[in-house]
């Protein structure tokens, strides 16, 4: 039977709700079932009103019974906060109340019942997947349900607001019909992977979590206090944070993360981790604040020190004033609804307290620091990408760490952005911070004193970030791409090989080197393999907006958008963040709808066509794959597209197979794979795969290579091309200005909702005042190449124009 | 996306402590549980109107307004069905429905008007902190109050995330409008699981931001930025008392009562 069924302890009833609590991730995992009850409930209406309303039925009424039997008592209290939310839409007041209890209960009941029902209980998980399952669900499903309509209904004729016998079948019909149809799927696709991420209620209560190694009692035994020693003169001397051979294994893993690390960073100096995707970056992360092992659990070796102090000597909150720590997903730790919520949380949980002036010039100085004094009463969601992150980093500095570290921290940034944080970053180091920085690629290694390189959990080098990037071929072998400028000047012999543009141009002076294209490469054949000037004229219009505007409460987004996209083409959309095209991309599909103006795809007016037929038309890639992988298997992932369409099994069959083979994710080894399973580049080509099924002749790629390292960025890249030339129109957003030099043959850049610049990459990046008011960058490559009048845009290209000088 | 209700207006009902205008709202419900008699209810709703009106609240009870007229409605109609009085309305008078009935219901989806403004009146002043801060002053853990705040939080992003689901389903040709009632609801399993699972992969890291920035779950939360109870709190509650003792006292002289039975 199942651990935590078999454990249930009904005299503890009390300890087990009250147990919640007491731990931060079963709060998060509360406050989180609250919010997605609520959010569930919102706005999915299955459109079937039985009160119309007031009881509709909604998938949402399957969420607490399914929380129930996979988090236990977290799930009772989530459900009852949630149902509270969902009243702070109109309908809060007394009959909250009773809602929070029917709803409690309708969370409680199952966690109670399941497995204790006599001779009715299957004995087995939370699932259907046999009679007996289904038997112990379906009684679990009517009691939760009857109670929670009960208590509401009866709470509600209580009050005077309607009769019980009128409300009480409406909400137990909508429970048991939501619960019945909604909730076995769900238990099916959830239960087997909230168990392998180890969120089960018994993976996380506290007295369950084994999060340090008993070895590790003995060796605390010989800290005292958590301080190595006690001499002042002696912690002066020591690095702000000394790690010695290190190693780490997660407790699922049989083989280590972490390998033998030492390494040390001192005051005032900027540390980059280099490598690629899976090389432990973020667990070295981890492991420098004492998140590993302490809400972590796994094998832990070596000793790490933090301002002379063992990280595992106190629990993490204790050493949020020593170091601080910006995730990678930063959008998780926004917590507030203003920004000054955002950045007094932190300081809410101080002991001793501080003083209110010490909150002010804590707050002030946080937010200078970041560059958003102007935002203190903004709400976090009304910013930019960029804002966020920033803001993230206020709500860490005011604790004034001394090491503050961050996990690929321009990773969804724009060019603008990303500008306005290294200048952050140089700031604060000034200021006398020291920062621990990761990345995948080499664009703010410049920024760094000293670089650290880690492949498969070992540090595999160290040292300066001239010395690696001067290094092209160690930086190949580690999964890094080389500076483009160091790649055109590595076969002349360039030693030291160049780093900036006026070094580059210095070295072509040396080498007695200037810039003269081919035609071939004038014409783009050298760049894009074929004559981009061979489709011009050829090839008829996919797509057509004429006069196309959209607004977003009253507030125009897309402004007069007049442009055709021609089949076989490669469109890069480019613009700052907040420019429209995400928005435009969703026009192009149909999934949005023009307020002015009209949208032809294939001679079809997008507002008069339904999206199944424009879905075979046109397909939009999602920047976040989970946004739409629900399926068991990678195979059944990319089939739903298809079954959608109406295709035959057959039909089907051929569609998955041919659209898996295309991403290079053959089915005869990936299709019965959980596509969860998959790192994200995979989980990004299963998506694309999807899309496939159907068939359109247009792609749209809505930033597809966000979040993955070098291989996987050329991998994904390749496939795009491939898909191109195998005849797919492409429509590429992306900010990375690399990737439109080499891939796009022509550019749509968007500014505020209109589009300033329509042209070849070539044309676009010529234009420097263009570039710098659509808050872009030149690629070094073209301001290289402008001195001498041509803007090259590849390695290539770069490599086959560069000539000796005539005498 | 933004979901609360809250309005950053500067008006002399923001200004009030969250707990003054949490003990409000609870006083008008209890004004609204006073009476039946829908001239007395229409008494307390035109002062939770006014009270609106000063908040500068408006634009929220017009968000809500299909919503709260559907609900009166129903109250009004059901009600004359499930009560007894003594004089019968002609041509109903067969399946039961008074005069009385009918005045009750009215009386009873004003009740519900009433609830629903005063709610709306105190999340269109008062922010999901203020509340929470208010809340754990009023004796509530402060933990519950944090895990609210943190959910309501949550809520804006995962509607955010939601709107990308169902944008990336339809793209692959889901059409939620079709189908059996079965089929159709069956068709939320690949909005439904994608959004849980975009949620539940947040949470080890959502705990680990929070401990990593002091956050402890058995630390007393000291709030730095204290709510403080000023003239016009006391003069707002001293109201309300003056409020719920007439409306005690006319109640116990037996008036803003229908006699019905159920």
């Amino acid at each position: 039977m199942n651990a935590l069924y078999a454990s249930y302890d009904p005299r503890g009833w009390w300890a087990d709700l009250a147990g919640v609590w007491k731990d931060t991730r079963l709060i998060v995992v509360t406050a989180q079932i609250a919010a997605i009850y609520a959010a569930i409930l919102i706005p999915f209406k299955a459109g079937i009103p039985i009160i119309p309303g007031f009881v509709e039925l909604r998938p949402a009424n399957a969420i607490p019974i399914v929380a129930s039997l996979l988090f236990g008592p977290a799930a009772a209290w989530g459900a009852g906060i949630g149902n509270i939310i969902g009243d702070c839409f109109g309908t809060l007041g007394p009959a909250s109340v009773f809602g929070f209890l029917g709803n409690f209960l309708f969370g409680y009941l199952p966690y109670l019942m399941w497995g204790h029902l006599g001779w009715l209980s299957s004995g087995q998980p939370p699932m259907v997947q046999s009679w007996r399952q289904g038997l112990e669900y379906g009684l679990v499903c009517v009691v939760a349900s009857g109670v929670c309509a009960g208590i509401i209904a009866w709470g509600v004729e209580l009050l005077g607001l309607l009769p019980f016998i009128v409300l009480a079948p409406a909400i137990f019909f909508n429970n048991i019909v939501m619960g019945l149809l909604l909730g076995p799927p769900l238990l099916g696709f959830l239960y087997p992977r909230v168990q392998r991420w180890h969120l089960r209620y018994e993976d996380i209560r506290p007295s369950v979590v084994p999060l340090i190694d008993s070895g590790f009692s003995l060796k605390m035994a010989s800290i005292k206090n958590g301080v190595l020693s006690d001499s002042t003169e002696l912690r002066a001397t020591l690095p702000l944070l000394d790690c010695r051979d290190l190693s780490f294994y997660y407790s699922t893993h049989t083989h280590p993360a972490l390998q033998n690390i030492s390494f040390s960073i001192q005051s005032r100096e900027m540390v980059m981790l280099l490598g690629r995707s899976g090389s432990s970056k973020s667990t070295l992360c981890y492991v420098c604040n004492g998140l590993i092992p302490h809400m972590i659990p796994g094998r832990f070796s070596g000793a790490l020190q933090l301002c002379g102090e063992d990280t595992r000597a106190n629990p993490v909150w204790k050493r949020a004033d020593r170091v601080g720590l910006v995730f990678q997903d930063f959008e998780t730790q926004l917590i507030g609804t203003t920004v000054g919520a955002e950045l007094l949380h932190p300081l809410e949980y101080r002991e001793p307290p501080f003083a209110l002036q010490e909150i002010q010039r804590r707050m002030a100085h946080a937010l200078s620091s970041v560059g958003l004094e102007p935002c203190l009463d903004r709400d976090p969601m009304m910013m930019s990408g960029g804002q966020r992150q920033r803001l993230v980093m206020a709500s860490v500095l005011v604790q004034e760490p001394q090491l503050l570290i961050l996990d690929e921290p321009s990773s969804d940034l724009d060019p603008a952005s990303r500008t306005q944080l290294r200048q952050t970053l140089r700031q604060l180091r000034d200021a006398g911070m020291s920062l621990m920085m990761t990345e995948q690629d080499h664009d703010d290694l410049q920024l760094a004193d000293r670089v650290i390189l880690l492949d498969e959990g070992r540090l595999v080098w160290e040292g300066s970030p001239d010395m690696l990037l001067r290094h092209p071929n160690m930086m190949r072998q580690r999964g890094i791409r080389p500076l483009a400028l160091t790649e055109c000047f590595e076969e002349f012999g360039c030693d030291p090989l160049p780093l900036s543009v006026e070094e580059a141009w210095a070295c072509a002076e040396e080498l007695h080197l200037m810039i003269e294209p081919p035609a071939d490469v004038l014409d783009d054949t050298v760049r894009l393999g074929v004559r981009a000037s061979s489709l011009d004229g050829q090839s008829e219009p996919v797509i057509q907006l004429d006069g196309v505007w959209f607004r977003y409460e009253e507030r125009p987004v897309l402004q007069d958008i007049n442009c055709a996209i021609y089949s076989g083409e490669f469109l890069a959309l480019l613009g700052a963040n907040g420019s429209g095209k995400s928005t435009l991309a969703r026009l192009l599909n149909g999934l949005l709808a023009p307020a002015e103006g009209r949208i032809l795809i294939d001679g079809l007016d997008t507002r008069a066509t339904s999206m199944s037929e424009l879905a075979k038309r046109v397909g939009l890639v999602f920047q976040n794959p989970d946004h739409q992988i629900f399926a068991d298997t990678v195979w059944e992932e990319v089939a739903f597209s298809a079954k959608n369409l109406g295709c035959s099994p057959g039909e089907i069959a051929i569609r998955v197979r041919e659209s898996l083979q295309a991403v290079g994710l053959p089915v005869e080894e990936n299709g019965a794979l959980d596509p969860f399973s998959l790192r994200k580049g995979e989980r990004q080509r299963v998506a694309v795969a999807s899309i496939l099924a159907t068939r359109p002749a247009v792609l749209i790629f809505d930033e597809p290579t966000t979040g993955l390292d070098a291989q996987e960025t050329d991998r994904m890249m390749a496939m795009v091309r491939e898909l191109n030339r195998q005849g797919h129109t492409i429509v590429m957003i992306t900010h990375s200005m690399r990737l439109v030099a080499e891939y796009a043959q022509r550019c749509l850049l968007l500014k505020a909702g209109q589009v300033v610049a329509d042209g070849s990459p070539r044309d676009i990046f010529h234009d420097a005042a263009l570039i710098q008011t659509a808050s872009l960058e030149i690629p070094l490559l073209s301001q290289f190449s402008q001195r001498w009048g041509h803007t090259l845009l590849t390695v290539n290209e770069v490599k086959a124009s560069l000539k000796p000088k005539l005498a | 996306m933004t979901v609360s209700l809250y309005l950053n207006h500067k008006t002399w009902v923001h200004r009030l402590d969250g707990r003054t205008k949490t003990l409000t709202v609870m006083g008008f419900f209890v004004l609204a549980l006073c009476f039946s008699h829908p001239v007395y209810l229409l008494g307390v709703l035109a002062l939770v109107s006014g009270g609106l009106a000063v908040a500068q609240a408006g634009v929220n009870v017009k968000k809500i307004w299909v919503l709260a007229a559907l609900l009166v409605c129903y109250s009004m109609m059901l009600w004359p069905f499930f009560v007894e009085g003594k004089t019968p309305v002609p041509l109903f008078h067969v399946v039961g429905v008074t005069w009385e009935g009918c005045l009750f219901g009215l009386g009873m989806g004003l009740r519900l008007l009433i609830m629903m403004w005063g709610g709306v009146w105190l999340l269109s002043t008062t922010t999901i902190e203020e509340l929470a801060q208010a809340s754990q002053r009023l004796g509530l853990p402060s933990r519950v109050g944090f895990a609210f705040s943190l959910a309501f939080r949550w809520v804006g992003i995962l509607l955010g995330a939601g709107v990308g689901v169902i944008q990336a389903q339809r793209s692959r040709g889901l059409d939620l409008s079709s189908g059996t009632i079965v089929e159709r609801i069956r068709k939320y399993v690949p909005l439904v699981v994608p959004l849980i699972g975009h949620a539940l992969r947040q949470t080890n890291l959502l705990a680990m931001a929070l401990e990593s920035k002091g956050f402890h779950p058995t630390a007393r939360r000291t709030f730095l930025t204290p709510q403080s109870m000023k003239r016009d709190d006391y003069a707002m509650l001293g109201v309300v008392m003056l409020l719920l003792g007439v409306s005690a006292w006319l109640r116990w002289y037996g008036h803003g009562i229908l006699e019905v039975r159920f």
